[in-house]
């Protein structure tokens, strides 16, 4: 570069960019607006699962993975996996970008930040999205929500209290519905509009009263929560659970479904149970159903309404009384002994026993 | 009358005392109801679980209280239908407004130098109500501080027993939530208030100083004489009662003094709590004026009869989970610790016990509480309440 190009090089124009501190600025300050990220065309967003998640360990004081398991589906879609030895709930938490919102589905099985920092673990996540697509995270509004209202799906809503462009779900019947401001549960469908991405959302009781379903229609993934899971579904009240079964799969029939996920997973590939409370599971199987096993195990129900069985299907049933839901003692040997000692009598699965 | 051992245990078993509260209560006992058209259910109260469970237990909820209760209201939409206006939201309620402190406080650790916990631990209540609790670990006292908000401004009861910011960030806290909520309603910013259930208590006053000079910020005056005119208390302390309006939820001001000569109790009739400090928490009550104590406890009790009263919420938490077993002055490992809130019932039990001890110098256990009238704090007895039981808690470590 000569003297006279050097001066009428416009060093201003080359130096800005590097000055500024977000990309979103440097891309107002270029005068470029980030086109708005197209979620809509036909069929599903290609996405993929992983082939193994963190599954905890044999010694859990030995345990050197990350306390969450951060996958991400596709471009805009994370999920995240609680560790096994952070606690052996072990739960999943979907995070699905849009133009305007980032939703979080659910959340890991921890309080205090200083146990784990699920916040911080979700500010990253948006933070690498926003870099990857050139936004200013403070742009987005984070909505964090949880599929029903046990403790394992929201004990970190307090991570977010003071989390600036933060709305989340309070923890009770009331205030879930009132959040997605639902007035006729569980029939209602709502839609919500993440910016070019709907997810509609709909009751779906029978595990629990106050529990949803959530539908993502770009990954057209159905999200059924603890009502429908790879693992043992407890059952609190079964005709609502019936009914709940029957409008997943009339949304089935009307939407086009490319995955059923549940929150948790507690079977093996070879369709072994591993017992409440397992802390390894090192050859678990896929969290991802297909919506013939959602099918099956509705048809298997309705055949034999009346007692727990262990289901061809992905998803075994358990009876739970009421108001003991997993505070009832649990004997140490075998999930299934459980299951047989409070419904008297079930169809025992062959090699099902751990 | 002493209670009879089966009542004694009765008191602890959570939902049969909730149940008995709404059975008493005819006209609050169904908090929620509007049927739906259309619908033959019969309209229930809210299905809000009865914390009887631990909260990863809880939250099965109840078929038989209907889908639709009328509290879902309270929550404004997380789509709001007219974005960019501020969203004014409706505080009136039939019965609480839906809430839940579903988390289980921080409570020390075994090497208090090692504690890793927040220093300030945030719960919601509701989107309206938060409750904050210093870290046992930076003060023993580990008060609680509540935040409330209304549509025109918000509250800030007590203020935490450490000034130092670097140590119990309360402020920083505030402010985060503030802001939050008022993105949440569309609004720039929101005026606070802070008031002190008393402004000798050296365990709730610290904090004050971290927000002197905040802008839009009101605090009423810890001396005695400045707060009684800022209620406009003047020659009616202590039979009249005050407000302070956030805008359409007005936080009732009443005089209770006996644990510190400037007691004050606040109500809050949106989520029906009652808000005691010093003069009635689960824990080790100082009291400091026997005869002031009795006629404080006196006006709540009335207080009570007049206005429904879901929880009351004190200021500390001293007692573990075993009736009338309490930590000492000092302890900053509290792995056993009774749950915050207590029921209504509470204040004909108190108020029942200080005239016990009124013009004496003693101690008195009581399963929820321990009143201690002119003896010194760590004062001791053998003497054991009658009907309840005597279970030992473990040694924490």
């Amino acid at each position: 570069m000569d003297r006279r190009t050097f001066l009428s090089y416009n060093a201003a124009a080359l130096a800005v960019p590097a000055a500024l501190t977000t990309y979103a600025e440097a891309a107002a300050a270029s005068g470029l607006r980030p086109a708005p990220i197209d979620f809509s065309g036909d069929g599903p967003a290609p996405g993929s699962f992983p082939d193994r998640w963190i599954c905890g360990s044999e010694s859990l004081m030995d345990n050197t993975d990350p306390p969450v398991h951060v996958h991400w589906y596709n471009s805009h879609t994370a999920i995240l996996r609680q560790n096994k030895a952070y606690s052996f709930e072990a739960p999943f938490a979907p995070l699905y970008f849009g133009n305007d919102r980032v939703l979080l589905l659910d959340e890991g099985f921890t309080q205090l930040r200083t146990n784990w920092d699920l916040r911080g673990v979700v500010d990253e996540c948006i933070a690498d999205w926003c870099k990857r697509h050139v936004r200013d995270p403070a742009s987005l509004e984070l909505l964090v929500a949880f599929s029903h209202l046990h403790a394992d799906h929201y004990a970190a809503v307090n991570q977010f209290a003071d989390r600036p462009n933060t709305r989340y779900m309070g923890l009770t019947h009331e205030e879930m519905l009132g959040f997605w401001g639902m007035t006729d549960f569980p029939e209602q469908r709502i839609t919500l509009d993440l910016g070019g991405r709907d997810i509609l959302i709909w009751g779906s009781p029978g595990h629990v009263v106050s529990e949803f379903a959530y539908y993502d229609s770009y990954t057209q993934i159905l999200y059924t929560g603890d009502m429908f899971y790879r693992g043992r579904c407890y059952i609190t009240y079964w005709q609502p659970w019936f009914d709940s079964m029957a409008r997943l799969i009339a949304f089935c029939d009307e939407f086009p479904v490319s995955h059923v996920m549940g929150c948790h997973i507690e079977i093996s590939r070879d369709g072994t149970d591993y017992p409440y409370g397992t802390t390894w599971q090192p050859d678990e199987a896929p969290v991802q159903m297909t919506v013939e096993d959602l099918r099956q195990t509705s048809n298997s129900r309705r055949r034999s309404p009346n007692r727990a069985s262990i289901s061809p299907a992905p998803c075994s049933s358990a009876i739970r009384p009421a108001a003991s839901p997993r505070s009832t003692p649990i004997p140490t040997d075998t999930t299934d002994a459980f299951v047989a000692r409070i419904s008297g009598g079930v169809r025992m699965r062959k090699g099902a026993s751990r | 009358m002493p209670l009879t051992r089966a009542q004694g245990l009765e008191r602890h078993a959570f939902k049969a005392v909730i149940r008995r509260y709404l059975a008493a209560c005819p006209e609050r006992s169904m908090p929620h109801t509007r049927s739906a058209p259309g619908s033959t259910q019969e309209p229930a109260p809210s299905p809000t679980p009865t914390p009887s469970l631990p909260p990863t237990f809880a939250g099965n909820g109840n078929l038989a209280t209907g889908y639709n209760p009328d509290g879902v209201r309270h929550t404004d939409s997380a789509v709001p239908t007219a974005p960019g206006g501020p969203v004014r939201h409706d505080y009136a309620a039939t019965g609480p407004a839906p809430g839940r402190l579903g988390f289980r406080w921080i409570n020390g650790s075994i090497v208090a130098a090692t504690n890793t916990d927040p220093r300030v631990q945030v719960v919601q209540y509701n989107e309206d109500t938060f409750v904050l609790r210093q870290n046992v670990c930076v003060h023993w006292e580990a008060p609680f501080v509540y935040l409330l908000f209304g549509n025109e401004g918000a509250l800030l009861i007590d203020s935490g027993a450490t000034a130092n910011p670097q140590h119990f960030p309360l402020r920083e806290t505030v402010d985060a939530i503030v802001a939050r909520w008022c993105q949440m309603r569309g609004r720039p910013s929101t005026p606070l208030t802070i008031a002190l259930t008393s402004g000798e208590d050296i365990a709730q006053n610290q904090g004050l100083k971290q927000f002197i000079g905040r802008p839009r910020t009101t605090i009423v005056p810890p001396p005695i004489a400045a707060m009684k005119a800022h209620y406009g208390f003047a020659g009616a302390w202590p039979g009249a009662t005050g407000m302070i309006d956030l805008g359409d939820r007005i936080i009732e001001v009443i005089p209770t003094p006996g644990t510190h000569r400037d007691g004050v109790s606040f109500y809050d009739p949106y989520c029906d709590l009652l808000f005691t400090g010093d003069l009635l928490f689960p824990g080790r009550i100082n009291i400091g004026n026997d005869r002031d104590y009795v006629a404080s406890l006196i006006r709540l009790r009335d207080f009570a009869a007049r206005n429904p009263i879901l929880f009351v919420l004190g200021g500390h938490i001293d007692m573990m989970f075993a009736p009338g077993r309490f930590y000492p002055r000092f302890a900053t490992n509290k792995p056993y610790e009774r749950i915050l809130q207590l029921l209504p019932e509470v204040i004909d039990d108190a108020l029942r016990h200080a005239r016990e001890v009124q013009g004496r110098d003693m101690m008195l256990i009581r399963p929820d509480f321990v009143l201690f009238n002119g003896v010194s704090p760590d004062q001791r007895t053998s003497v054991w309440p009658e009907g309840v039981p005597q279970i030992t808690p473990p040694y924490p470590f």
